[in-house]
């Protein structure tokens, strides 16, 4: 409604009197921060944050209703969410779970960072984008070419879980581009029905996968404040 | 939203039940789940003990807030030999207190280099009880001061530095003030925009310096130039430790002084016209010490309450700022007074301003007022309407009013009698100081049913999302 409200500018024409301070173009400009009018030009400000595909890991502890907080939180605020996979850690009582998120910069903080404020999340952060991906899948398609269709499972890897004379269900394994590609190659044979478990990841090499965690002890419980 | 640490006990049917939709069950678990910190489902009686002291720490620690314990009626009847420990807030909730010194050393130096400095002190300061050290900072520095209206009482309105409360319908000199700052240093504020107006607008001169315990309010809505995270009061210690000389903001401050003279806020009372509800405001701040505890519902009367009462003290300006729940004023009268009494302080006054609208929702509660024999004062601004929204309707909606007129309003003076309070009605100026003497001497609950003004707006005023420096100060503006 404020947009085709008419205000009048009485206060606003009232710049401060002349005199009473230097002018806009006197006053002294941090560099590349401002313009002639002395308003500023931030560019972490005035930045089109583009929205990318972020992964988050969390490491939380596996009590009833974590995954309704974390689900909750994700919803109420409107971060856009492609996948959510949970289990569990090798220390009992923690879980981690993973996100696959596409938002903008600012937004991926938020998540993070209202993540952090949930009572369960031990700790919580982006995992780097060279970290290891793989998302499971279950896929049951048209056995009208049996071996047209063990062929295309050989070639991505995959397992044939059941073969029966009308369908045939596969598994495949694989980070997000080879699970697309396999789809692909799928659908000449009809797919009849698709289960996805979404992205999971871990860090590479020596890198905490979530901030504070410890690889090789699977997530002393380090808090995400320490 | 406004970080009140609240601890609830909440009575659950016997956990044998829970999830089998039994009489009078509710998911109160889930339900208040986005609305609390966190919440507890009390499993066991052995351990209960323990649950409601982290619950209750938890509340406290950190940024504040609400927390809940669900009892099951089980639990409650169980007996147990267990005490429980000591309590403490659950591990990793109870942040560092102090800011980064790298940080607030750049911070520092930002403040020196301002020529047009401007504090905004948001309800944190209070939380956090850091208005001595918000005080300190800005008085050693010579700059400015606003609030936001949860920061209302956090440095005093009647100091030549303060510029009183920015936003919607804050003073006219405050949103100038912020539209023109080169440097603002915001305290414990969530940049809600009933205060930022559009944020393109909001401080757009300004480098920001933003100090809060919740690194999620850091750049939420309003960039952060120089995060400081930590406890308001340790870090405003901290930069006032930091800066090194004061800015030299003689010409900003003669400007500050320049725009109260220009935009005062300001009421007109025709002989013609009823009573203003400003002027009963005044009235009240005249007859009442400095401590006195003010409460209000939400509306117009909250606005005036707020914008004609000279506060100086933290914690005397007590209403509902984020959630804006009509009713809060008598139930938060009675918190009041039974705080106050506790505290040793049974003299201090507790008025609460409230609307005809707002006092309908919680009147009620006048029955615990007189019950516990609470001495406190209600003074309805009663214009027989649901005014704020009988203001939008006409700023913004050509006058269709819709569900914000009443066509018949209870007597309160009578209701009041009725509950066992004093009730007493007022029309016209002359009775206005005589009616607030004997309510204000009167031992228990009084209320006085003040019919002001049905036509008064709330002034001045930025439209939603409009830019603070754009106010409008009459109704033909909006």
């Amino acid at each position: 409604m404020s947009g085709d409200s008419p205000v009048t500018d009485s206060a606003a024409d009232a710049e401060p009197p002349a005199g009473s301070q230097p002018a806009p173009e006197e006053r002294p400009h941090p560099e590349g921060r401002r313009n002639l009018e002395g308003i500023r030009i931030d560019p972490v400000v005035e930045a089109e944050h583009e929205s990318r595909r972020a992964v988050i890991s969390a490491l939380v502890e596996d009590e009833p209703g974590v995954l309704a907080r974390v689900s909750g939180l994700v919803s109420r605020r409107q971060f856009n969410i492609e996948s959510l996979t949970v289990g569990p850690t090798t220390v009992e009582g923690h879980s981690r779970i993973t996100m696959v998120v596409e938002e903008t910069d600012p937004g991926i903080d938020q998540i993070e960072k209202q993540m952090a404020k949930l009572k369960p999340v031990i700790s919580v952060g982006e995992v780097s984008g060279d970290a290891v991906t793989a998302e499971l899948v279950l896929l049951k398609v048209e056995a009208d070419d049996p071996a047209a269709v063990h062929a295309v499972t050989e070639m991505y890897d995959g397992r044939t879980l059941d073969a029966g004379p009308r369908t045939i269900t596969v598994q495949l394994t694989g980070d997000e581009e080879r699970i697309d590609d396999a789809l692909d190659a799928f659908k000449q044979f009809g797919i009849i029905e698709i289960a996805r478990t979404g992205q999971t990841a871990l860090a590479r090499g020596d890198t905490p996968t979530a901030p504070g965690e410890k690889p090789g002890t699977a997530g002393e419980p380090t808090r995400h404040d320490d | 939203m406004d970080s009140d640490a609240v601890l609830a006990l909440t009575g659950q049917v016997p956990t044998e039940f829970v999830g089998n939709d039994a009489f009078q069950e509710t998911d109160t678990i889930g339900v208040t789940r986005p609305i609390t910190k966190h919440n507890y489902f009390a499993g066991a009686a052995d351990t209960v003990g323990d649950t409601v002291g982290e619950a209750f720490e938890l509340s406290r620690s950190g940024r504040p807030g609400p927390t809940l314990v669900d009892l099951p009626k089980d639990v409650t009847q169980d007996d147990t030999a267990a005490a429980p420990g000591p309590a403490s807030p659950p591990p990793g909730s109870d942040p560092d207190p102090n800011a980064d010194p790298d940080a607030v050393e750049e911070a520092a130096r930002a403040v020196e280099e301002a020529e047009r400095p401007l504090c905004l002190f948001g309800g944190g300061v209070i939380k956090a009880e850091a208005s001595e050290a918000a005080r300190t900072f800005a008085r050693t520095y010579g700059i400015p001061v606003t609030t936001t209206m949860p920061g209302i009482g956090s440095f005093p309105e009647d100091d030549d530095l303060c510029l009183s409360w920015a936003g919607m319908h804050g003073t006219g000199y405050a949103n100038m003030a912020i539209t023109h700052t080169d440097c603002l240093i915001a305290v414990g504020t969530r940049f809600d925009d009933r205060l930022t107006g559009g944020i393109d607008t909001f401080a757009p001169e300004a480098e920001v310096i933003h100090i809060d315990i919740d690194p999620a309010e850091i750049s939420k809505n309003v960039h952060a130039d120089y995060p400081l995270i930590g406890d308001a009061g340790r870090v405003l210690d901290q930069l006032t430790a930091a800066v090194r000389e004061a800015p030299d903001a003689e010409a900003w401050r003669e400007q500050c002084a320049e725009w109260k003279e220009t935009y005062p806020l300001t009421y007109a009372t025709p002989e013609d016209e009823p009573l203003k509800p400003q002027f009963v405001v005044e009235a009240f701040d005249e007859a009442t010490d400095d401590d006195t505890i003010v409460t209000t519902g939400v509306g117009q009367h909250q606005m005036w309450a707020s914008q004609f009462w000279t506060y100086t003290e933290p914690r005397t300006w007590v209403s509902s700022h984020g959630l804006g729940t009509m009713g809060y004023g008598v139930p938060a009268a009675v918190g009041a007074r039974v705080a106050a009494d506790a505290m040793g302080e049974p003299d201090r006054d507790v008025v609460c301003f409230d609307g005809d609208g707002s006092f309908l929702m919680t009147m009620q509660e006048l029955s615990v007022a007189v019950r516990e024999n609470l001495d406190l004062t209600i003074a309805v601004l009663n214009n027989e309407y649901i005014g704020m929204v009988r203001q939008w309707q006409d700023a913004f909606y050509e006058g269709r009013h819709m569900a914000s007129e009443y066509s018949w309003m209870p007597e309160f003076d009578k209701l009041a009698e009725a509950f066992g309070a004093l009730g007493l009605r007022v029309d016209d100026y002359d009775e206005v100081a005589p009616a607030i003497e004997e309510a204000l001497g009167y031992d228990g609950p009084a209320v006085i049913d003040f019919h002001v003004d049905p036509a008064e707006n709330v002034l001045p005023m930025v439209p939603s999302g409009g830019a603070n420096g754009k106010f409008a100060t009459a109704e033909d503006q909006l």
